[in-house]
């Protein structure tokens, strides 16, 4: 029986109309799977795409589907990538999609890439092919020089935002910040922490001047702490600001400056920078602490007692970055004073030292979880755990949702009991029910994925180093986590039999990862022969796999769902199984 | 002098009379009494569109009759408004879309034949928020949809043919070069053959083609290696034309692509690799873009599979056996030929979470 579509009536703008109140990229997926005519009238009304690989689909399928596109969010290379354990030349070269995007949408506005490789000749494109061009974020991203951002300053007369966060880029002159013309005023967000060189500071100056829109400003080392204030002066409407080196001579006059020139700045709730921090010029920002609700002080060497005196001053800091300098007791005092906090990263200060170098433990973890009740992402590096420690987090913290704990030397057991960290894991997934992200270190076997496989269903990224005894540890994960999209594994004794078994759960994920394992060529072999949907890329320095018996355990493996099939750009140590079983040699 | 009341006549053939202060916050409305003076008497109601049931109307003419009061019509601008105003019409709107999807569609459709924006607005909002988080099964389910999407589209719906002559020059493109892909391998298979069987001299070689000898297998794979190696020079060319395109830049024939004329560099870089591969490839077409798996190849698969899983078995404790019975559905998934159950459970998240 067929029944009348409650819709039926709908003009088609109408239900457009109503399309355009729905923006998650989930959501818009869910209503173009409704039925046909949804699907039709949502392509042409997806003004924002995001692609999580972007070997997983061609650019011109993406351009095909959605003629209208405004925005595209691109992610390339493997997360591993940021640990140096993908070679480089790997891949992650977006000029395809340039390319394509030049040609097929010249209303595009916004692109945002993650990890990928992105040259000169690509940021000249964007520069002179997309007349309203908005938007560029490159992350973690690698290839390019001034000379390309010169193209996208002299020519982009609509661009609001240029961030280059934690990019690697050939900075050959500062100069290229002197490309935005006189007439542009358009800046709302400028992003060049990561560039080596100074800019052009009067050229800064006037830019900064001339843009009253400016809400995020993130300087790069370079800028003098002196030079700060007239800097400011030109924007206190400010609400995000990344300081460029914080130290100088101390002198009196420019203390009461830059107190001064903070203190102009009423919007401001976000701070970051503080590259070689002088502590003496701390109490600079004093006026504005209350304010805060975000402080990335990563780079900042400041020890305990000087981070307890400014933290003590934030009271709705939301999110907090901090080196290990801060110890427990400075995190005591963190539970004591920010209330309000949700996100709390302890990085460490010396990761590769044999011995502790500062007082950080487990304690100042449990006292975070204890005195800070909506506290929901943690990434916490740290020497010494406890099951008890990690039990105790989990029953304070049930809200818990993004949780990468990082003993920094593998393979650390309780340090109280000797055992494996096990149970305090399994308590964490079991009482967590909604965490989506979760790393593991120390001391781990079989019985922690057995926990993660029963409890972890929301589990959405597992990364795993050091752990585990056998492949039931990775037939638990990937049978039983029914939402898992990312799984990275290096070093873990993991090979070919949960991986066969479970070869049809790897097209419900986006991607997996596993170097240092136990994968032999010939599984990847079988397993690349069988899905024909998925690309099993071997990674392997030592030269090409069919050199070696086909039992011989592959050293990288990188397995990702894709309809665009094997990708064309590969070095010469990538090898795709191919579907037909015939492979590339080089 | 302007009348109290005018008359309207809904899709039902009833006619009804209405305050025209109110009704004229329709601007449907507004033209018909203006522009062309209708609705004044019975005989001259105004016809309001068909998607204008009488319930529905009655539902729009509360909302103008709320909304028409001064301070309270959408086109002032909240932050003129004071405080309590603002929230007794937001309170009005809220309630007032409560109510069940049927009706709530009926009347955004209404209001949209209407012209009655602010109204359009709050609707199509409630109706966002109705779909939003949900699964499509469950947005079917909702506003009684047809499920007519195949599992091809909702997997891939993105094979479909391409009117734009870019794209479908971008899409030749790419299939070319997977073609070229594949020839290389070929080749290279046959070229590492070769340098392992050939240790004559140029000389000999010459020989065997201008026919000394007399062996006609001998001719053939003369011949072949002659084709060959112009091949494999055609290939060194392409591969040098693909290393100066190469990865990292990737510039059409060592220059910039101009946007003013991409579609020109396309079709030129086309045409280029194109001559260089006159002898290797005879033709390419769109339908190249096949990743299907050969019917006798994938028997040879699952069979290999299968033994693979026998061998698997026998290795594994107990324990692992009775996951993997209790696996057992997924199991035999994997192993069938083309998966469709698969495919069909997983359909949905598939494309749409990469």
């Amino acid at each position: 029986m067929q029944r009348m579509a409650y819709t039926f009536s709908f003009p088609e703008e109408v239900l457009e109309h109503v399309f355009s109140f729905i923006e998650s990229q989930r959501d818009r997926n869910a209503i173009s799977l409704v039925c046909k005519s949804w699907y039709e009238i949502e392509r042409w009304c997806r003004r924002k795409v995001f692609v999580g690989n972007c070997y997983a689909v061609s650019p011109v399928m993406v351009i095909k589907r959605f003629p209208e596109l405004r925005s595209i969010a691109l992610k390339g290379k493997p997360h591993f990538a940021d640990f140096n354990l993908v070679p480089e030349g790997w891949g992650g070269y977006v000029c395809p999609w340039i390319a394509a995007m030049a040609c097929a949408l010249p209303c595009l506005e916004e692109i945002r890439l993650k990890r990928m490789v992105i040259t000169d000749e690509s940021l000249e494109l964007i520069a002179k092919s997309f007349k309203n061009f908005k938007v560029l974020v490159l992350t973690s991203c690698e290839g390019f020089t001034t000379d390309g951002l010169a193209a996208i300053a002299a020519n982009c007369r609509n661009l609001k935002e240029l961030d280059l966060q934690e990019s690697e880029v050939d900075d050959l002159s500062g100069h290229w910040l002197s490309h935005f013309p006189d007439s542009y005023t358009s800046l709302v967000s400028l992003n060049i922490s990561c560039l080596g060189n100074e800019v052009s500071l009067s050229a800064l100056e006037r830019l900064l001047g001339r843009c009253p829109n400016l809400r995020t400003l993130r300087l790069n080392r370079a800028v003098p702490l002196d030079r700060l204030p007239n800097l400011l002066r030109r924007c206190p409407q400010l609400v995000e600001l990344g300081t460029g080196v914080y130290s100088t001579e101390m002198r009196p006059e420019v203390f009461s400056n830059l107190e001064a020139a903070f203190s102009e700045c009423k919007q401001l709730k976000t701070l970051s920078g503080f590259w070689d921090v002088l502590p003496s010029y701390l109490p600079a920002v004093y006026p504005i602490c209350s304010r805060l609700t975000s402080l990335n002080l990563s780079y900042a060497i400041i020890q305990s007692p000087d981070l307890i005196k400014l933290i003590s001053q934030c009271p709705n800091l939301l999110r907090l970055w901090v080196l290990d300098y801060i110890e427990d007791a400075g995190l005591y005092n963190l539970a004591a004073s920010c209330k309000d906090l949700r996100e709390l990263r302890v990085f460490p200060s010396d990761p590769f030292g044999l011995e502790p170098n500062v007082a950080l433990t487990e304690k100042g973890l449990v006292s975070v979880s204890e005195g800070c009740p909506r506290l929901q992402s943690v990434l916490y590096f740290c020497r010494q755990m406890s099951n008890a420690a990690l039990h105790t987090i989990a029953r304070n913290r049930p809200n818990m949702t993004r949780f990468r704990l990082c003993i920094i030397e593998p393979r650390t057991p309780d340090y109280l009991t000797l055992e494996p960290l096990d149970s305090g894991f399994g308590a964490i997934v079991e009482h967590c029910k909604d965490l989506q992200r979760l790393s593991l270190s120390g001391l781990l076997t079989d019985r922690v994925f057995e926990y993660i496989g029963t409890y972890g269903k929301k589990l959405e990224m597992l990364s795993v180093a050091f752990a585990g005894e056998s492949d039931l540890g990775l037939h638990h994960v990937l049978s039983g986590c029914d939402n898992l999209r990312k799984l990275e594994i290096r070093d873990c004794p993991f090979g070919d039999k949960a991986l066969l078994a479970n070869a049809a759960k790897l097209e419900t994920m986006r991607s997996l990862w596993m170097s240092s394992c136990s994968v032999s060529y010939g599984a990847c072999k079988l397993l690349g022969q069988k899905m024909p949907r998925l690309n099993v890329e071997v990674i392997d320095e030592r030269g090409p796999p069919d050199s070696r018996p086909d039992d011989c355990p592959v050293e990288k493996l990188y397995i990702y769902r894709t309809i665009a099939g094997p990708r064309l750009d590969m070095p010469g140590f990538v090898w795709t199984m191919e579907d037909d079983s015939s492979l590339r040699l080089e | 002098m302007m009348k109290p009341y005018i008359w309207l006549e809904t899709s039902d053939g009833s006619i009804q009379q209405v305050e025209q202060e109110i009704a004229m916050y329709c601007p449907l409305i507004c033209k018909e009494i203006i522009q062309k003076g209708m609705g004044s008497s019975k005989n001259c109601a105004i016809c309001l569109p068909q998607r204008v049931s009488p319930a529905t109307l009655s539902l729009i003419l509360d909302y103008c009759r709320f909304h028409q009061v001064p301070g309270r019509s959408n086109k002032v601008l909240v932050p003129a408004l004071p405080l309590s105003l603002m929230l007794e019409r937001k309170s009005y709107d809220e309630k007032f879309v409560r109510m069940d999807t049927k009706r709530l569609c009926e009347l955004t459709s209404a209001a949209d034949s209407l012209q009655l924006k602010p109204l359009v607005d709050l609707t199509s909002r409630a109706l966002a928020r109705i779909i939003e988080g949900k699964s499509p099964e469950e947005i079917r389910e909702i506003f009684h949809l047809p499920d007519d999407l195949t599992e091809e589209e909702k997997l891939e719906p993105l094979k479909n043919t391409t009117d734009d002559p870019r794209i479908r020059l971008l899409n030749r493109l790419y299939a070319k070069k997977r073609k070229e892909l594949k020839e290389r391998e070929r080749l290279k298979s046959v070229e590492v053959e070769e340098e392992h069987i050939d240790k004559r001299s140029v000389d000999d070689l010459l020989s065997f083609i201008n026919g000394n000898d007399e062996d006609p297998k001998g001719i053939k794979t003369s011949k072949n290696k002659k084709k060959n190696r112009r091949k494999k020079e055609q290939h060194q060319k392409n591969s040098c034309l693909k290393e100066a395109s190469g990865v990292n830049k990737k510039e059409v024939n060592g220059q910039n692509i101009r946007h003013t004329n991409s579609e020109a560099d396309i079709i030129a870089e086309t045409s280029i690799s194109h001559t260089e591969d006159v002898f290797a490839h005879k033709e390419f077409d769109d339908g190249d873009i096949d990743d299907g798996i050969d019917p006798a190849l994938k028997e040879k698969i699952d069979r290999e599979v299968e033994d693979f899983a026998r061998r698997l078995n026998s290795d594994w404790p107990e324990r692992m056996q009775e996951l993997l019975s209790s696996g057992q559905e997924r199991k035999t998934m994997l192993f069938s030929p083309n998966g469709n159950s698969f495919l069909r459970r997983n359909a949905c998240m598939f494309f749409h979470c990469l």
